[in-house]
């Protein structure tokens, strides 16, 4: 019964191999886009403060899937000939630095200001502060998140399919329109999912409880 | 036509289809998240059960459905059934993939809650002859609901946004809709921008109805 599985399982680990690579690199600059953001958001002046919330509320209430087509659609309208997947990363990349970039905030916003206060009256830098004395502190609050929003942006990255991105999902679809075998080769492909994103969760509840630790 | 009139005149005539979707799209969220609230609920007992065989099924559940897409769980109905002699319509294998997955971040949702009220409350429900399930429905989970009403209202937020992989089936809701509209004219951006408008619109919405249910559940404390 699992026989079609396995003759598909090449083509498919071809698609996983886009998958990872994809995963890569849009949760690695997604992240570091939001990190960027959240600090600026949380240090920076109004301008800068209003213009990144926006950002963030705008991005924070859309389905990753409409800013792909946004992306996919759009680069070309304005004058960028760019690849599917430069379209689509892009987006995504924009995305979920939204989600990161929430999360520096609101985790450098939840160390207390009377800290700031005491290491500034002691003569510290600003710049010394927020890297010696708020960062520290708001790291161990924001990386729980950010690796819980790590494994979603993975799982996002099959509705790029949608849009016309082959990758893993769009490789399973090609293979049951021509197979008919729908069980054997999504149950397949969520096997896959669940080999890359199980040691991610893993990690993210691990996190969650060791550095989550009221002291 | 300047570009502002252009851009209008093409949102005038979409109008219409895009409300159209943006119904069915409220239609596949608000049939889905009653379904994942009642199938998280029913999945938290087994997973919090004694017996490890019990529990274990939970969680295998639970674990799969957290550490896949949607899409591909969404697909596995969709092309799956079929082969099984069941033609169920589009609409219902997407509310079906949606609420099925969104159950298992429910079901930790409430274990969360559970967990946080004091197993004191427990033993003296029981030392009073409450049974297991009464306690639970009865006792700890109206304290425990109140308590992780953020969350809950965080879950249904993303199931709204969601909805929108029910176009890849062919569900004519509002991503989907857009897609037409872009097929008929020659725009597309426009059009992704006025439906980001519209689910911003939605989830705002919910996003305020939940802060303000959590003032109060705070309040009446």
């Amino acid at each position: 019964m699992f026989n079609v599985l396995i003759a598909s399982l090449p083509y498919l680990l071809k698609g996983a191999q886009v998958t990872l690579w994809l995963s890569l690199v849009v949760v690695s600059l997604g992240t570091l886009l939001g990190i960027g953001l959240g600090i600026l958001a949380a240090i920076g002046n109004i301008f800068l403060r209003t213009l990144i919330t926006t950002y963030i509320f705008a991005l924070r209430g859309v389905p990753v899937l409409i800013v792909m087509f946004l992306g996919y659609y759009a680069c070309p309208a304005l004058g960028f000939r760019v690849n599917a997947y430069i379209a689509v990363g892009a987006a995504q990349i924009i995305y979920i630095g939204a989600f990161v970039a929430e999360i520096m905030r609101s985790a450098i916003a939840s160390v207390p200001p009377g800290q700031v206060a005491a290491a500034r009256s002691l003569g510290m830098r600003r710049f010394t502060v927020l890297r010696q004395v708020v960062l520290p502190q708001a790291a161990r609050i924001a990386v729980p998140p950010i690796l819980n929003n790590s494994l979603t942006a993975i799982k996002q990255t099959s509705y790029a399919s949608i849009v016309g991105v082959w990758e893993l999902t769009y490789a399973a679809r090609e293979i049951v329109e021509r197979t008919l075998a729908a069980f054997q080769i999504f149950l397949g492909v969520m096997a896959i999912y669940f080999l890359i994103c199980y040691p991610l969760s893993l990690a993210a509840r691990w996190s969650e409880r060791h550095l989550l630790v009221n002291h | 036509m300047d570009y502002a009139a252009q851009t209008a005149h093409l949102l005038i005539r979409e109008f219409p289809q895009l409300i159209a979707g943006f119904l069915v799209t409220i239609g596949v969220a608000s049939a889905a998240i009653p379904l994942a609230l009642i199938l998280g609920l029913l999945l938290v007992v087994p997973r919090m059960a004694k017996s490890s065989a019990i529990a274990g099924a939970a969680i295998a559940y639970i674990e799969l459905m957290r550490n896949t897409p949607l899409l591909a769980q969404i697909y596995l109905i969709y092309f799956g059934l079929p082969l099984l002699g069941l033609y169920p319509s589009e609409f219902t294998c997407g509310v079906a993939g949606i609420a099925l997955q969104h159950a298992a971040f429910m079901a930790e949702t409430y274990r969360g809650g559970i967990e946080s009220i004091s197993p004191q409350q427990w033993e003296a429900a029981r030392a009073i002859g409450m049974r297991k399930l009464k306690v639970l429905r009865l006792v700890i989970l109206p304290q425990a609901i109140v308590r992780i009403l953020g969350p809950l209202g965080n879950q249904m937020i993303i199931l709204i946004k969601d909805t929108s992989l029910v176009s890849a089936i062919g569900v004519m809701e509002l991503t989907m809709t857009a897609k037409m509209a872009i097929e008929r004219s020659a725009a597309s951006a426009e059009i992704f921008v006025a439906i980001g408008a519209f689910y911003l619109i939605l989830t705002t919405f919910v996003g305020a109805v939940v802060r303000l249910a959590e003032h109060y559940a705070a309040e009446s404390n």
